[in-house]
């Protein structure tokens, strides 16, 4: 669930942000033929609905109907009691409440007139919304996802303020753990505390005790630490998500050469461009630490971040921003990190769709 | 035998009862508890579909790499795939078990693809929710630690409750602490203020004053099971109407303890709940439009079945886990939340929460207490 500290700021994702978004997609859906379009949200699939309306779940699950020319019509099983504060941190949808709400859709759908509805993600549409949709409205489902896609490829500037900020509290946080820890419960519970205390709306962190033994994170709070540990904190921040790898050492010369290697990574993330192969741009990141595994994470659906490149599929791709995770082999340890890319090239994108 | 042993040696039973040769089982983090009984793995992003085939063979798989490297590392006996395309290879694996009999569930969560790729299912839903409901011993356990670490984390609560702080570094306080007992996760939910507050929801930047309520539940999880604590505290010094408020709820919250033991229904502790407030003129509190259910199941999923509702008639069985909580909207003072987390005996009940069932209250510009 989110946990975390939940509100509108207008001054950081207006309601004039959001409505734009809603009309790019409202061009898409006349460019694709669709008379509407539908988009479902839960606390793990938020991505799509927060990008249309600012709004995540922080429990239950909803749907989300655009049709051209009216405001969203958000459809949900959480009661009018929670309808205030939906209300709150939703300014730009109708709130309607329903034990049924795709029956709801269905009936908005059918009285609209609407033949031919676009969903994204219809294979994984609940199979009981898409039930009570049917229930209520003789309409065509068809899978949306490309059509979504092409619109929430392009980057605005809220939202790459929104992830600079998230990753400026996940950097904040990270800077708390201290390589001496001997117990993940000590380093994960004060970083918790500082990711949720600077605004964060939730944080997930996973941790590699030993990279000596294992190099994959888990959340294994009662652990000893190793000689070498890394943690992942995932991050969200009004509804963006971050996500960074660092490793940490008590051995004094491999910290001092994970960190070498943490600020060439630092110098050269801004500037990686997704669209281009990133395996090539990232061969020779530093002296000799040897890329050993990556993959590329981006938004494009309803999951808030989606992996969209690897080693083994490293074509390039249009993404608002980018995660990168990647392992290096530095004199025989495997070091972990990662984090956000791109962020320098994207506004150009920006100005582009524009 | 631990717990996931356990699960895996009803799940057998129950198929077997059933004749059902295989299950499919979908889970999120949201709605994860059909996936847990299956696969020992506490899902948070992206999705996963355990199979269950009837001689206990069981394969989660998951669709987003992070998770399933996770699920690698803290399910080292699990058999994991990473299925980027999950349901059309789950779907491709069903179509391979021929005509055997397969249930599957929770039967509103599949995805749609999967319900139309041709394999018509069974419903799993009432063979899953009858042992998530009724616990083995060791799942018990779990519950019972889970309520003690409930009861630590509401007295951090109450110590970080303080005039001037804003509602959501409560949170951080109560999720700094449970990460440091090893607590994985937690549902948790605050509302701060008067009479103007009608429920809770996450936390929006309030800052608590002196003479607010402030209501949480904490629904902390230990070994993937959920116990939960209701309590309410004031900033400063409970006023004479909210100490009054309050007792109507405390004498609701033992009315529908009181009423707990095998055999009884769902209905008859909502209404033994319900009743108190009615005798003191509030009956018009327990409606819908005020109150969501009067308690509910505990488990792998915070909130599971029975709902405690005057409507629901579900027998209540021995090994059930349940919080009872009498949570509703005062006109008064606001809204007021308390509730224990039981354990169903046969005559009876196990209350598992050592909180005591008081409107706590803050020394002004103090530490709860």
């Amino acid at each position: 669930m989110r946990r975390g500290l939940m509100l509108w700021r207008e001054q950081e994702l207006s309601a004039a942000d959001v409505k734009a978004r809603q009309q790019r997609l409202e061009g898409a859906m006349k460019a694709a033929g669709l008379d509407a379009f539908l988009v479902y949200t839960n606390h793990v699939r938020s991505a799509g609905v927060t990008y249309l309306t600012g709004f995540t779940p922080y429990w239950s699950d909803a749907l989300l109907l655009i049709l051209p020319g009216q405001s969203p019509l958000f459809s949900t099983a959480l009661s009018k009691r929670v309808g205030n504060w939906i209300r709150s941190v939703n300014p730009t949808a109708e709130i309607a409440h329903s034990p049924k709400p795709g029956r709801l859709i269905g009936e908005r759908l059918a009285s609209a007139g609407c033949k031919c509805v676009g969903v994204l993600e219809l294979d994984r549409l609940p199979a009981g919304l898409a039930e009570e949709i049917a229930s209520a409205a003789d309409v065509e489902l068809l899978d949306g996802t490309e059509v979504f896609a092409s619109v929430r490829a392009k980057p605005d500037s809220a939202e790459l303020g929104l992830v600079r900020r998230a990753d400026a509290l996940v950097l904040e946080a990270l800077g708390t753990v201290d390589p001496a820890s001997r117990h993940a419960g000590q380093a994960v519970a004060a970083l918790e505390r500082v990711a949720r205390e600077a605004g964060a709306e939730e944080c997930y962190i996973a941790i590699a005790p030993h990279l000596d033994r294992d190099t994959r994170p888990g959340r294994f709070g009662g652990a000893e630490l190793g000689r070498s540990f890394a943690v992942r904190l995932s991050l969200a921040y009004n509804g963006v998500w971050v996500r960074r790898t660092r490793t940490f050492s008590r051995d004094a010369a491999l910290q001092e050469q994970v960190q070498s290697l943490e600020r060439a990574f630092a110098a050269l993330a801004p500037k990686l461009d997704p669209v281009s192969p990133l395996g090539p741009q990232l061969k020779g990141l530093a002296a000799g630490a040897d890329l050993a595994r990556w993959f590329l994470e981006a938004p494009s659906g309803t999951l808030p971040l989606t992996e969209v490149a690897s080693e083994d599929r490293d074509t390039g791709c249009r993404v608002p921003y980018g995660v990168l995770s990647a392992a290096f082999m530095l004199g025989g340890t495997t070091v972990l990190l990662g984090g956000p890319v791109g962020l320098d090239l994207l506004p150009n994108a920006t100005e582009e769709a524009a | 035998m631990n717990t996931v042993e356990t699960r895996r040696k009803r799940l057998a039973e129950a198929m077997a009862d059933a004749g059902v040769d295989a299950l499919v089982l979908y889970g999120n983090a949201w709605q994860n508890d059909y996936l847990r009984y299956a696969a020992d793995f506490g899902i948070l992003e992206g999705e996963g579909i355990a199979v269950v085939r009837r001689d206990g063979e069981t394969t989660l798989y998951l669709d987003h790499p992070l998770e399933a490297e996770r699920a690698f590392a803290e399910w080292p006996d699990g058999e994991i795939r990473l299925a980027r395309d999950l349901v059309g290879e789950v779907a491709g694996i069903i179509e391979r078990l021929g005509n055997s009999r397969v249930a599957a569930g929770p039967a509103r969560h599949l995805p749609y693809g999967l319900v139309r790729s041709g394999k018509r299912f069974e419903d799993a839903t009432a063979l899953i929710d009858r042992l998530l409901m009724v616990k083995a011993k060791e799942e018990l356990e779990c519950v019972r630690k889970a309520a003690a670490v409930a009861d630590e984390g509401y007295a951090v609560f109450c110590a970080a409750a303080r005039a001037g702080r804003p509602d959501y570094a409560l949170i951080a306080e109560i999720e700094a602490f449970f990460r440091q007992k090893g607590v994985d996760d937690n549902f948790m939910i605050i509302g701060v203020g008067g009479p103007e507050v009608r429920g809770m929801a996450p936390p929006s930047g309030k800052l608590l004053k002196t003479g607010d309520m402030v209501t949480t539940e904490l629904t902390p999880c230990v070994g993937g099971y959920y116990a939960q604590i209701c309590r309410t505290l004031v900033v400063g010094e409970p006023s004479d109407a909210q100490q009054r408020a309050f007792a109507v709820f405390r004498e609701a919250l033992e009315a529908g303890i009181a009423a707990v033991r095998a055999g009884v229904t769902a209905a008859d502790v909502a209404k033994a709940e319900n009743d108190v407030f009615r005798q003191y003129g509030l009956g018009n509190y327990v409606t819908s439009e005020y109150t969501r259910v009067r308690g509910h199941g505990v488990g792998l999923f915070p909130d599971t079945k029975p709902h405690i509702l005057e409507d629901v008639t579900t027998t209540l069985e021995e090994d059930m886990s349940i919080i009872v909580h009498p949570n509703t909207y005062h006109p008064e003072v606001g809204y007021i939340v308390l509730g224990d987390t039981l354990i169903v005996r046969e005559d009876g009940s196990e209350c598992l929460t050592r909180t005591p069932r008081h409107l706590f209250g803050t020394s002004v510009g103090g530490e709860g207490r």
